[in-house]
């Protein structure tokens, strides 16, 4: 409990975070974090190491993996941001009830030309969810999945999808995602 | 005219759905946009979409992350102040708190703000930990206090994460206290509300590995062995991942001491030896002499005398300077066991006989039968018989006066049964023994399973 309590550690842990910027640099720039975001994500290693001083031993080691994870953590929330953002927007076109006859048979057009491009597998389970409005477990019971693993698979499809419009016609989805 | 699907989302817009920060509303228009194939909007998103999700990333500068240092220090170095002024009044905090009767503890942690803090928190966690053993029940109401002020940290200034790691470490210590005090039932409840919390929690693997730490201690006590074995190696690779010798060692005296009480007696010397490797005694001297202790404990039960009694001189320093009467106490009894194993038959007696004087001041009813049947084993080598009498019939009425178990009283009752009737072996004295052992913590055990 008295370790900052005494200058010299208190020292050491400015030091620590001195000394062990090199490395801490290189994991950011491994995980390619815009450096904008880069403050909250050290700030938080930081803060964190801070409170818990007193219970590790190895502080660079730990700031160094801490890191890391929050890394690997910051880009997954990321991912799954976006892909919820264009399933929600996609759920949401499909399911305008007013919207005219031409207007439907274009988004129709331009859905599947970007399903087109996906792996088979993922083409009829988004196909299920999108044209026919089946639900996870009825695409589940459709494709022959067990309903514990149909959110794994429909999260895989959504983030293919995604990359789609984030680089179509630039980018073909590998074939054995079919096998996966 | 042009349709609104033609319209080009400007860059913002873009830039700011990449990072999913639109309305729902606003995210419809962009993506109904983005389905006409716009090759130019998409590469505008894609210099903001997550790695793997377009084309290569530009490279980024180590100078472009100095904003970001700056910035983080900057908070680093004001949080730590305000944590530094904390740290300091968490003793005397904890030290009004401690004039004060259990109820009005509750009381104050819950309506008086200054007690509020981190520090304070960590406190009483780290002093239910300390008191373990010496005293369960203080040590029960420390992490009950600290489980009731982990509720009413201030998530802003903290942080919820961590803030649940905190409150997930405080709902462990109260675990740990409860299967000190056997309550293995409010136990099991209680690592499940730590294991709930640290989901919430920022992922912190140390954290994990020291709330399975004492999980794995609870199903040691609790004989699911391979459970609590499984337990630790989970820690193992926890500690390895996070390059944590300490808790590396630490796990593995664990799991020598796990083996050690399910039998597998050379298992657990391995694993003390190489756990011990890892233990600085200097800065964990508690964990340096729990590990030798055992260490010593297992060689006598495998015959290895002459390196027990090295190693017992070599830790002699250590419990001196631990100073605990408990550890003190067991110093002797080690020391009893090996005079006995050694043949210094009234060397041991004497020690076991000081021994039990401690114990039963103490009140640790428990201890005092295990420690009676060492000197029955002492007698029965000898042959005294009225010695092994007398003994016998002293040993009952203490354990009914004490919370003893009845499956516990019942082979007592065994034993005096025995000694009365002139039929007490070393045999019956070491099954005995045994039995009393397992039966500790698991009063299901009949006699002779255990043997």
């Amino acid at each position: 409990m008295n370790f900052l309590h005494q200058p010299e550690l208190q020292d050491s842990l400015n030091q620590l975070l001195i000394a062990s910027r090199p490395r801490l640099e290189r994991v950011l720039r491994h995980f390619e974090i815009p450096p904008e975001d880069a403050e909250d994500i050290l700030q938080d290693a930081q803060l964190t190491l801070l409170y818990k001083w007193e219970q590790i031993r190895s502080p660079e080691s730990w700031l160094i993996g801490t890191l890391k994870k929050k890394c690997i953590m910051y880009w997954r929330k990321r991912r799954s941001s976006l892909c919820d953002a264009v399933d929600t927007a996609i759920l949401d076109l499909v399911a305008t009830p007013v919207a005219p006859d031409q207007e439907k048979a274009e988004l129709s057009f331009d859905l599947n030309r970007v399903l087109g491009n996906l792996s088979a597998r993922c083409r009829s389970l988004l196909k299920l969810r999108y044209g026919l409005g089946y639900g996870p477990s009825e695409v589940a019971e459709q494709m022959g999945y067990r309903l514990s693993s149909i959110r794994k698979v429909t999260n895989r499809c959504l983030a293919a999808l995604t990359r789609q419009l984030v680089a179509v016609g630039f980018y073909r989805e590998p074939e054995n995602e079919q096998n996966d | 005219m042009s349709r609104m699907i033609d319209r080009h989302p400007t860059a913002d817009r873009l830039r700011n759905f990449g990072r999913a920060k639109l309305s729902r509303h606003q995210n419809f228009h962009v993506v109904r946009h983005l389905l006409t194939g716009c090759e130019r909007c998409s590469a505008v998103l894609a210099a903001e979409a997550p790695p793997g999700f377009g084309p290569e990333r530009p490279a980024i500068s180590p100078r472009d992350y100095d904003g970001a240092f700056a910035k983080a220090r900057q908070k680093f170095l004001s949080s730590r102040q305000e944590h530094l002024v904390e740290q300091r009044q968490a003793p005397a905090l904890l030290e009004v708190l401690g004039e004060q009767p259990f109820e009005r503890q509750i009381l104050l942690l819950n309506n008086s703000k200054k007690f509020w803090t981190w520090p304070l928190c960590s406190l009483l966690i780290q002093r239910s930990h300390e008191l373990g053993f010496r005293d369960p029940r203080r040590a029960l109401d420390m992490a009950r206090l600290g489980v009731r002020l982990s509720e009413q940290l201030s998530v802003d200034a903290y942080g919820d994460a961590r803030v649940a790691d905190l409150r997930a470490r405080a709902w462990a210590a109260l675990a740990n206290a409860q299967r000190i005090a056997s309550d293995f039932r409010a136990a099991d409840q209680s690592f499940r509300r730590a294991e709930r919390l640290l989901r919430k929690g920022t992922g912190d693997f140390l954290e994990k590995a020291r709330i399975l730490l004492q999980e794995a201690s609870l199903h040691g006590d609790q004989r699911r062995f391979a459970e609590a074995t499984k337990l630790l190696d989970r820690v193992l690779r926890l500690a390895h991942r996070v390059g944590d010798e300490s808790l590396v060692a630490t796990a593995l005296v664990k799991q020598g001491i796990v083996f050690g009480t399910s039998g597998r007696t050379e298992e657990a010397i391995e694993c003390l030896r190489e756990g011990l490797q890892g233990i600085d005694a200097k800065s964990d001297p508690r964990l340096a002499v729990a590990a030798r202790h055992n260490l010593i404990v297992y060689l006598i039960e495998v015959g290895q005398l002459p390196e027990a009694v090295a190693l017992l001189a070599a830790t002699r320093p250590l419990y001196e300077e631990l100073g605990d009467r408990m550890n003190l106490i067991r110093l002797k009894w080690l020391e009893g066991k090996i005079a006995q194993n050694c043949g210094r038959l009234s060397e041991a007696e004497a020690l076991f006989r000081s021994v039990g004087d401690s114990l039963a001041d103490l009140g640790l009813g428990y201890d005092t039968a295990l420690l009676a049947l060492d000197l029955a084993g002492v007698y029965a080598r000898q042959g005294r018989t009225e010695e092994m009498r007398t003994l016998a019939a002293q040993m009952l009425p203490c354990f009914q006066s004490h919370e003893v178990h009845r499956e516990a009283l019942a082979a007592l009752i065994v034993f005096q049964k025995a000694a009365k009737m002139d039929r007490v072996t070393l045999g019956l004295v070491h099954e005995l023994s045994d039995y009393l052992r397992q039966c500790r913590t698991n009063p299901g055990v009949r006699l002779r399973d255990s043997v």
